[in-house]
């Protein structure tokens, strides 16, 4: 069955299938299968259960819910560190114990009651710290044995002393009040549970021990090698675990005002389950206090359900042995899989149509008729260089270009034999462009623009842009920045060509073609950079006019080049200068005659273009194929094209042979030659350009003038 | 079973082709073989006593083994596309317009257009068996000849083998429904082995065309032309084209294909080809990207060489390359001859000559 063109148009283009490849790329997107569990949970018990969200119930939820999520958070960051701990249920109701045991026999003040089941669940964390974290004990075996050793103990504890507890004539009110005291209609235990939560998020997501934490759960080996002692870092997420259990057994205590033999039954199961099914993971390193706060209230509103709805214990284990089951099958498939989900479904092409536009085949007589000329540019550092994006030359007539080893490295005129290092970024520089101090400055792929002085010396500029309202992913980063050029004033005009790839996946943008490219300017006076235009299909060259009143732009993928007018009558917008041309521009510079040089990265071909009319087939094509099979552009036949200030082609150079320069993403022209460049070649071309004039520099081009004053003065 | 049509919607689509492994591994046997002689898109390969018989285009061409310069034989009105040589040294010649001629030997003059009832159309493989049997592979019931990679791209399955008797003219169809019968091979027992081009196999049909015809090689890697005899008892089989995922991707593309077939010049098909990268129009995959100078040889093609060795069980034994950074692709016929392997590459328009065990 043939889909009519446009009806694949609309579904392509205006359904955003992106934005699933999107989230799925956030930390975040690991949360929302719990937060769907915990909906469904509340909704079913809500409906089934009458009174489910009346307040009455809903306080005395909110009170269980206190004590409970605490115990969570606790283990919580005992499997972010990537332990394990057992044995909470025991160390809960110790401290329970301890609690009661100081209020009602010692008759100590509540503070002083507090301090004592903290201590109670500090020591008891501590020893499984010590057994764990620095004996280095398996974290399962160990906290299985204190669980029963604590549960031994508070058993013979509460036979020796339940009735003398039970006898006790002291009364509490402070001790009452938290147990039963509401502030501000919520119960205190859920407050203290709130700000326990609160400050363990806040630990955990901004503070250096809580890094330390998620550091040795994700690779103990390189948490080590990174210097992070993680002998420490464990013993301390048992002491937490602790800590916790110190807490909510004290409002427990608080809450029943006393102690019974089977407190703390079964609470290990409880809070596992919690913890896991919110979707912290049991190998360690992903996890996080939301997740267990989630599984936590799923976990408790489906107990206490089942419980109201008439089910007793024995069904609650099982139903919750389950649930505990099924996370951790979900857990491990989905940590196993999600970066191949996330590849097969990243790719989401939309349908882009082009004019069949004039051909660049050498006989078709048309103006981009492409030849051979190319093929005779001498080859400066071939073999030497890999990857020169953009190449430059300076007044002396040194030539500086970008590899793939993020380095700008500089020939020496005039035969450009030797070479050295200019300077080393890290990203591979991608456009360049002079600035009137003789200051290199780049745009540098997945970083941002950078300037590089006269010395060598790096300076950042900028790395990021206004964030857009609508948009998932942070598209205030630059992620490709391509080509820039500096305006008469200092402003830098910049394209970060897509957000939607890294710089080295480049390619992969155009099987999407997805308008996603931007124009950037930053601003030397206030260091800001502001997004002038966006929705381009891979924004690439940048040229200041000759006037310097106007920019071209070249927009890749739509086979386009635009001018951007800067000031003027019609500053601040953008027209079509040339579209569907046979292949598709790279960067642009000018030319000593007044016209414009402009890079061809590749070819149109039929069957490609036939590819972007129909955006199911390279979805599919995307899914169905390894990478290396998937149809791209021609970018192994490029081309130097010249254009006039209205768009009309003067002239164009090209390498059909494909053994100099089969793809041409730059040139630069200077005192008479040509200087070629192209990201996935292997050496600079040189090539003369006849009647060009001799004298001419792109330097002096832009800043002529105030090479003269600076001269006279 | 039958349960896999109820599971295969929920399973992974992936497009796979057999690699090439074992005796397919990949060498630069043909990148390095002599090159024997110039010859423009060589489409067939025969050997008669001291010299090779070459079909380039219109052309008939003879090349003694000692190595002279071509000298054309006879120039027919249409394209050659098949040849075979009787015992006798007589030579039958298949055009394009499907007419088989007879040259030289008893049969000398003879114009075959018919067999039986039958309108030749498409002849694209001849074999021959003593001094008056003649083998006639039909290619297809509507394309052309030399229209092999339309009736891929089409998914045609109509191509039928013929066995005519010319002491008395009696034709009888072998079998029918083949995909692109491109080689075939007499076997000692009378039995044919055809290479079924689009359906990348080799089919054996019994000498009366009764019984079931039973796919003796399944899964080649490549798209198999003409088989000829080795010394050896084996044979030589001749891949024409590679098979490429993205080719077999677009043949599950209804849509997609229909319209690249409409609307665009054949040799800017994504299909197989003889010959590649010859065009800045031709489609480039991901892995075909020239980096820093270089073309990988693994990268996914359209078009290359390869050989393949086969012994009397039509089992691959070796085989000889030219691999996606070469141009010696499209070996159509390979014929072995004083002890030496002539390879007709009609993308490399060579002659190329293997010498030795290869």
């Amino acid at each position: 069955m043939r889909v009519p063109e446009s009806l694949s148009r609309l579904r392509y283009n205006y359904v955003p299938d992106h934005l699933i490849g999107e989230i799925l790329t956030k930390r975040w997107a690991d949360n929302l299968v719990p937060f769907l569990l915990l909906a469904i949970v509340v909704t079913v018990f809500g409906s089934a259960i009458n009174g489910f969200f009346s307040p009455a119930s809903l306080i005395d939820t909110t009170r269980q819910l206190g004590e409970f999520l605490i115990v969570v958070i606790g283990l919580t960051i005992v499997m972010l560190g990537g332990g394990i701990d057992l044995s909470v249920g025991s160390i809960y109701a110790l401290s329970v114990f301890s609690t009661v045991v100081s209020i009602y026999m010692w008759d100590l003040p509540v503070g002083l009651a507090f301090v004592v089941s903290l201590l109670t669940g500090a020591i008891c964390g501590a020893f499984n710290g010590f057994l764990i974290g620095v004996l280095r004990l398996r974290a399962f075996l160990t906290t299985l044995v204190t669980l029963i050793m604590g549960r031994s103990a508070y058993d013979i504890l509460i036979i020796a002393f339940g009735k003398q507890l039970q006898m006790s004539p002291v009364m509490n009110d402070n001790f009452d009040f938290i147990g039963t005291g509401s502030f501000l209609g919520l119960p205190i235990s859920f407050l203290i549970a709130a700000i326990f939560a609160i400050l363990a998020h806040v630990v955990i997501s901004r503070s250096r021990m809580g890094w330390h934490i998620s550091a040795v759960g994700g690779s103990r080996r390189s948490a080590y090698n990174a210097g992070i002692n993680v002998r420490r870092t464990v013993f301390l997420t048992y002491v937490i675990s602790g800590l916790s259990c110190g807490v909510a057994g004290f409002l427990f205590g608080a809450r029943l005002s006393g102690a019974g033999p089977g407190t703390g039954a079964g609470l290990e199961l409880a809070a596992i389950t919690a913890a896991v099914v919110g979707g912290n993971s049991l190998g360690g390193g992903r996890g996080s206090i939301a997740k267990g706060l989630m599984g936590a209230i799923a976990v408790l509103v489906m107990t206490n359900g089942l419980i109201r709805l008439g089910y007793g214990t024995g069904s609650n284990q099982l139903v919750l042995g389950f649930m505990l089951a099924l996370a951790v099958v979900l857990d491990i498939r989905w940590a196993k899989n999600r970066h191949k989900v996330l590849a097969e479904i990243y790719v989401a092409p939309v349908h882009h149509r082009m004019s069949e536009g004039e051909s660049a085949l050498p006989n078709s007589g048309g103006p981009y008729a492409l030849n051979d000329r190319l093929s005779a540019a001498a080859a400066i550092a071939r073999g030497e260089v890999e990857g020169p994006e953009d190449v430059i030359l300076d007044e002396d007539g040194n030539l500086y270009a970008g590899t793939r080893h993020g380095e700008i490295v500089r020939w020496f005129a005039p035969d450009y034999t030797r070479q050295e290092v200019f300077a080393h970024i890290g990203g591979f520089p991608l456009g360049l462009a002079m600035d009137r101090d003789g200051s290199i400055k780049t745009c540098v792929g997945a970083m941002g623009l950078y300037s590089i002085a006269r010395d060598g010396t790096v300076t950042q500029l900028s790395t990021e842009t206004n964030r857009s309202l609508v948009s998932v992913v942070d598209d205030a980063r630059l992620r490709d920045p391509n080509d820039c050029d500096i305006g008469p004033d200092g402003r830098i005009w910049f394209t970060d060509s897509t957000t939607r790839y890294d710089a080295h996946d480049w390619a992969l943008d155009s099987i999407e073609s997805r308008p996603t490219g931007r124009l950037l300017v930053y601003d030397p006076r206030t260091g800001k950079t502001r997004t002038v235009q966006d929705g381009l299909r891979y924004a690439n060259g940048v040229c200041l006019a000759h006037d310097g009143k106007s920019i071209f732009i070249a927009e890749s993928w739509a086979c386009s080049v635009h001018r951007y007018w800067i000031e003027g009558p019609k500053a601040g917008r953008m027209e079509c200068v040339i579209a569907d041309m046979p292949g598709y521009p790279d960067n642009i510079n000018r030319a000593s005659d007044g016209t414009y040089w402009m890079a061809w990265l590749g070819m149109r071909t039929p069957s490609f273009d036939l590819g972007l009319r129909h955006p199911g087939f390279r979805k599919r094509m995307t899914r169905r194929l390894p990478q290396d099979d998937w149809l791209f552009p021609n970018i192994n036949t490029g081309g130097v094209v010249k254009f006039d200030e209205t768009g009309r082609i003067v002239a164009t150079l090209g390498d059909l042979t494909g053994q100099s320069h089969p793809m041409v993403t730059s040139m630069r022209e200077h005192k008479g030659e040509l200087f070629i460049g192209g990201i996935l070649n292997n050496r600079i071309g040189r090539f003369p350009i006849p009647g060009a004039d001799p004298d001419w520099t792109s330097w002096k081009s832009y800043w002529g003038t105030a090479a003269t004053t600076e001269e006279a003065r | 079973m039958w349960w896999d049509r109820f599971l295969d919607p929920f399973r992974g689509k992936a497009v796979t082709i057999p690699p090439l492994d074992g005796a397919l591994r990949p060498n630069s046997a043909l990148e390095t073989a002599i090159a024997f002689a110039e010859v423009d898109r060589p489409a067939a390969i025969v050997a008669q006593a001291d010299r090779l018989v070459v079909a380039s285009h219109e052309d008939l061409l003879a090349i003694r083994l000692d190595g002279s310069a071509p000298r054309s034989i006879r120039r027919f009105d249409g394209r050659i596309t098949a040849l075979a040589a009787f015992a006798d040294g007589g030579l039958v010649v298949a055009l394009e317009s499907g007419e088989l001629h007879c040259l030289g030997g008893r049969q000398d003059g003879r114009v075959i257009t018919r067999l039986g009832d039958h309108k030749l159309i498409c002849p694209t493989a001849l074999a021959t068996a003593g001094d008056h049997m003649l083998f006639v592979a039909e290619g297809s019931t509507s394309a052309s000849a030399t229209d092999w990679i339309g009736d891929l791209m089409r998914k045609g399955a109509s191509g039928s083998l013929w066995r005519l008797d010319l002491s008395d003219g009696e034709a009888t169809e072998l079998a029918h429904g083949l995909a692109w019968p491109a080689g075939i091979l007499v076997e000692p027992d009378h039995s044919l082995i055809v290479a079924e081009a689009s359906r990348h196999c080799l089919t054996r049909v019994a000498a009366d065309g009764r019984g079931r015809r039973a796919v003796i090689l399944a899964d080649i890697a490549g798209y198999p032309a003409n088989l000829s005899r080795a010394a050896d008892g084996g044979a030589w089989l001749a891949v024409m084209a590679p098979r490429n995922r993205l080719v077999e991707f677009v043949l599950q593309e209804d849509a997609y294909r229909a319209e690249m077939i409409e609307t665009i010049d054949r040799e800017f098909w994504i299909a197989p080809q003889m010959t590649s990268a010859n065009s800045f129009l031709e489609p480039l995959q991901c892995g075909g990207v020239v980096v820093m100078g270089v073309r990988k040889p693994w990268a996914p093609a359209r078009s290359y060489g390869l050989v393949v060795k086969l012994d009397g069980l039509m089992r691959p034994q070796s085989s000889l390359h030219s691999r996606a950074d070469g141009r010696r692709h499209g070996v159509r016929q390979v014929v072995e001859a004083g002890g030496a392997l002539y390879v007709a590459s009609n993308g490399g328009n060579l002659i190329l000559k293997v010498e030795g065990d290869a």
